[in-house]
């Protein structure tokens, strides 16, 4: 009496029912992994503001309050570094946008000698370290005879972050521009309008998008900038990332985490507000 | 405006004007001070003279750091391809199971740098540190000897330069793989074509234009990074980012940080002229894929 | 806590009407009749000017006492100074020079290394111009170096009549200001080792600097003098008076150390950070820094080794081109009376160079003057070595020799 080896077709293997949720779930339980290994730095660091640390370092947890939050400026020099950043984010963002907007259209629309060129040209800031950057300017800055032409301060660090800034502004609407209904302005322009008209009612509102994109990522490619900073800033102008490099040498103060922590969240806060406007008035 | 419209073909020409010469002006012209400053011999104090006699300055910032360029490749390297290998899976993920959250994925993916770069830096030292969050508890318990540390070596400086970087690798890929029209895998399975052979076959090539592009954008800034290797690292894990930032700021000595500066630009610049040609350089400013 | 300048009575407002005319008039004479080189008139007007009287001599034309500028730059090291216990963004040293004086400093702690901040400084003053500061505060090697090279503004003393009063003794006669007035101590500190008692207990020798059971738990630092300087005294020669050789003894036992596997890191202020979070158990040390770190970690420790440590003092100087420079002595005076000394010295935890602030101290908080890292006894005094003033070529030589410990 053999056992029976015909067996009624059971379900599928312990293996396989694991095979199959890997493979219908691993990737999302990847995904969102790597999104909490990305996230993992900007936890500590908002968990940390709450921090009321007991000297100076901020580094192991002790008591919980809220009193950074409610005084974030009563470290010395901090209110100055971020309105510092603030306003400079601001001047290179605007100055790098109209630039850069202007070169994208200029790229995009136009069949023009040397487009290539000015391709490979618009690139090379981006492809170049930023120490690199920093360094040629500061460089340059030095060498202009005395008295100086730019002495390192708030006017050099402007000139480099618009420089720095370009490039992407220019990428970023560019990628908009691809597929841009060229013949909406055409149709503008037979029903009479002028140029200067048709730019301003056909064409900018539709690379609007494109354009405020692109000020958003140079307002924070600005904001956040380091190591050009660090090396066309002098020593007198001070932005939010100077001063928390400065800071580190002792501890960084939980104020600092505070402002880190806003800055997020107003970025996020912002961001998940134009998806809002924008699904409103797609009227999803 | 009739003169605009006389002379078309100029209209192109200046609209790239202002920031064409924005650009020549500080970027090309730092780049050539800063190449002549290289064939400078002297001091900040002695007053400096040009000599074409001075690319000794290059002969021997090549090799007195030398070990510093091999470095930089070495950990640059190491990062570009360790986020390749995260970032590629996360980027499928996102763009094949993200489904309605796609959006939301990516930008949880970029979120985190609307935060200081320095700040996340600095926290992990923080989170890797000796008696940190991570290792504390872990020593505590008797797992680790105390003298164990993960900060201050090649591996938390590598570590550091990979975390800072993977949005860089992930966007440009997940555009990529994002552009590939679904119909051409279903075709391939329906080929009997594997999952395995229609991922190699038809997905990993038309993704590598975003490799390409996420590689660079990688390995090119990790290769002049210097914050990581400052804050994480040891004396014997300089990179030539720590030389040229040492050079230049607190040595003030010009000429030599010139040269290496210009090595390292000269090789990337080579490096980003292959690539250019390989893809077109029209592929390079509209969005990199 | 202010004294107030013979100067400063406040005057009736029909009085200083009357002054203030006679004195214009008197300057209009002036002004008309000679060589006119004065722009102002010599008053003994409002009560925020201060100074010492217009000194005439029966030849000289007479000069008007300078008055106070609106703004004063001063650029210090971190934690450099006392902040007001009700509002951390205001120190009260420069709210009360504010009171008095009129000026509003604009204070800013940019300074983490004498090279780095000098580096920034450096093109400015080659070039003769202006660096935007009228204070800097470097170490005396680095201070030395802007004498030899004229980047520093001769003082007047004259301005200055507490430092001229209250400056220790042992701070004077330096070799590298001969005239000693080319710059003003601000603190003085000591280097030596810096340790957490719990793991390592406490140490007195600087061998155990070089003691392979501390590997990947130390730190050096990255002020030349002071790690060079504590390693020639573990090799027994004497920092005051040391040559190529000795860098070259130094470099070469700090590389061995290195190379047999203690992975020390090079830090600056960091090292004080990198104690309390417990990333090393022992440090080359500053002296205050161990004190404001307790609140921090109750464990660390500071002690001056038996073989010796290094003696530094920080010091005030006014760069060339400054465009305050009368309000910079003035502010430099200040912090030499000796009730602001004090404060300042309570905080900042370093050895302070006015005399007359370790009584004050006493009076407000015995425990804090009888602190041995503030106050340091006599014996322990004894032991410190100023680290010898190096030429330009040997400076040179030194930095590029431990650069390669650095790893640069």
């Amino acid at each position: 009496m053999a056992t029976a080896t015909v067996t009624a077709r059971r379900g599928p293997s312990v293996i396989a029912r694991i095979g199959r949720f890997l493979d219908r779930y691993l990737l999302l339980i990847y995904t969102g992994l790597a999104v909490l290994y990305l996230m993992l730095p900007v936890i500590v660091i908002a968990v940390f503001s709450f921090n009321d640390p007991a000297g100076r370092t901020n580094f192991t947890w002790q008591a919980f309050t809220l009193d950074s939050w409610l005084e974030p400026f009563k470290i010395a020099g901090l209110g100055d570094s971020v309105f510092v950043s603030l306003v400079l984010a601001l001047g290179s963002t605007l100055v790098a946008t109209a630039l850069g907007t202007l070169i994208a259209i200029g790229l995009a629309r136009y069949q023009f000698r040397g487009r290539a060129a000015t391709n490979f040209f618009i690139f090379l800031p981006m492809a170049t370290p930023e120490i690199v950057l920093g360094a040629s300017l500061l460089t340059l800055y030095v060498s202009i005879g005395s008295p100086p032409f730019f002495p390192l301060g708030f006017v050099t660090l402007l000139i480099a972050h618009i420089m720095f800034n370009i490039s992407y502004v220019v990428v970023t609407v560019r990628a908009r521009l691809a597929g841009f209904p060229i013949h909406l302005e055409e149709a503008a322009m037979d029903l009479g309008a002028t140029p200067w008209t048709t730019f301003w009612k056909v064409t900018f509102p539709l690379i609007l998008p494109g354009v405020t994109a692109a000020a958003l990522l140079a307002f924070s490619l600005s904001i956040d900038d380091f190591v050009i900073t660090y090396f066309t800033g002098g020593t007198t102008t001070q932005t939010f990332p100077m001063f928390i490099y400065a800071k580190n040498r002792i501890g960084i103060p939980p104020e600092v985490n505070v402002i880190g922590t806003a800055i997020f969240v107003v970025a996020v806060g912002l961001v998940a507000l134009s998806v809002l406007v924008q699904r409103r008035r797609l009227g999803r | 405006m009739r003169f605009l419209r006389q002379h078309r073909g100029l209209v192109p020409y200046l609209l790239l004007a202002p920031g064409i010469l924005w650009l020549l002006l500080f970027y090309v012209a730092p780049g050539i001070v800063m190449l002549g400053s290289s064939f400078w011999e002297g001091s900040l104090e002695r007053g400096y003279a040009f000599s074409l006699e001075n690319y000794t300055n290059y002969t021997n910032a090549l090799s007195r750091f030398q070990p510093h360029f091999v470095r930089s490749i070495e950990y640059a390297g190491i990062a570009t391809l360790l986020t390749l290998l995260i970032a590629y899976p996360l980027a499928y993920g996102i763009a094949f199971r993200g489904g309605r959250f796609k959006n939301l994925l990516l930008f949880m993916v970029i979120a985190p740098f609307f935060t200081s770069f320095l700040l996340r830096t600095i926290s992990w030292q923080i989170i890797l540190g000796d008696q940190g969050i991570v290792l504390g508890p872990i020593k505590e318990a008797g797992l680790l000897d105390n003298n164990f540390a993960i900060i201050s070596t090649p591996f938390a400086v590598i570590a550091g330069i990979t975390y800072n970087f993977l949005p860089f690798m992930t966007l440009p890929i997940y555009v990529s793989l994002e552009k590939i029209d679904i119909r051409l895998i279903e075709a391939a399975q329906d080929l009997y074509a594997s999952r395995s052979n229609a991922f190699r076959r038809i997905t990993l090539p038309l993704s590598l234009p975003g490799v390409f592009a996420g590689s660079l954008l990688t390995f090119i800034p990790a290769m002049g990074d210097f914050v990581n290797a400052e804050l994480l690292g040891n004396p014997q894990t300089t990179m030539i980012g720590n030389v040229i930032q040492n050079q230049f700021l607190t040595q003030n000595n010009y000429p030599t940080a010139s040269a290496i500066s210009f090595l390292l630009m000269a090789g990337i610049l080579i490096a980003v002229a292959v690539y250019a040609r390989l893809l077109g350089t029209e592929e390079l400013t509209s969005g990199g894929v | 806590m202010s004294d107030q300048e013979p100067l400063q009575q406040p005057i009736p407002r029909r009085q200083f009407l009357a002054g203030a005319s006679l004195a214009g008039f008197a300057a209009f004479l002036a002004a008309c009749g000679t060589q006119g080189t004065q722009s102002q008139p010599p008053t003994a007007g409002p009560p925020a000017t201060s100074g010492p009287p217009a000194t005439t001599g029966p030849t000289a034309a007479p000069t008007p006492p300078p008055s106070p500028s609106a703004e004063l730059n001063f650029a210090n090291w971190t934690f450099y100074l006392d902040p007001d216990p009700e509002d951390e963004t205001k120190f009260t040293t420069l709210e009360d020079f504010r009171a008095e004086f009129g000026t509003q400093v604009n204070y800013q702690e940019v300074i983490d290394d004498n090279d780095s901040f000098m580096g920034t400084i450096q093109p400015q003053l080659q070039a003769g111009q202006d660096t935007g500061w009228d204070i800097i505060v470097v170490t005396d090697w680095m201070a030395a170096r802007i004498i030899r090279l004229g980047w520093a503004e001769q003082m007047d003393l004259g301005n200055m009549p507490n430092v001229t009063a209250n400056l220790q003794d042992a701070y004077k006669g330096v070799s590298w200001d001969s005239t000693d007035d080319h710059h003003v101590p601000w603190q003085s500190g000591m280097t030596g080792l810096g340790f957490d008692r719990e793991s390592t207990g406490d140490l007195t020798s600087v061998r155990e600097l070089f003691d392979l059971k501390y590997r990947g738990q130390i730190d050096y630092l990255t002020e030349m003098r002071d790690t060079i300087g504590l390693t020639m005294l573990h090799l027994g020669a004497d920092p005051a008076a040391a040559t190529r050789a000795d860098c070259d003894a130094a470099i070469a036992e700090i590389t061995r150390v290195q190379n047999e596997g203690m992975n020390a890191n090079f830090r600056g202020n960091a090292y004080a950070r990198d104690l309390t979070r417990g990333d090393v158990v022992l440090s080359m040390a500053w002296s205050g820094d161990m004190v404001a770190a307790l609140p921090d970690n109750p464990n660390l420790g500071f002690a001056v080794p038996s073989e010796g440590g290094m003696l530094w003092t920080d010091n005030c100087i006014i760069p060339k081109g400054a465009q305050n420079k009368y309000t910079a002595e003035l502010m430099i005076d200040y912090v030499y009376r000796p009730e602001v000394a004090a404060r300042i010295a309570a905080y900042v935890n370093y050895i302070t160079p006015v005399k007359g602030a370790a009584e004050i101290l006493i009076a407000s908080d015995p425990e804090m003057a009888n602190n041995p890292l503030i106050f340091p006894p006599e014996d322990v005094l004894a032991r410190l070595h100023i680290f010898v003033g190096l030429s330009e070529d040997d400076e040179a030589y030194f930095d590029e020799q431990f650069a390669t410990v650095l790893g640069l």
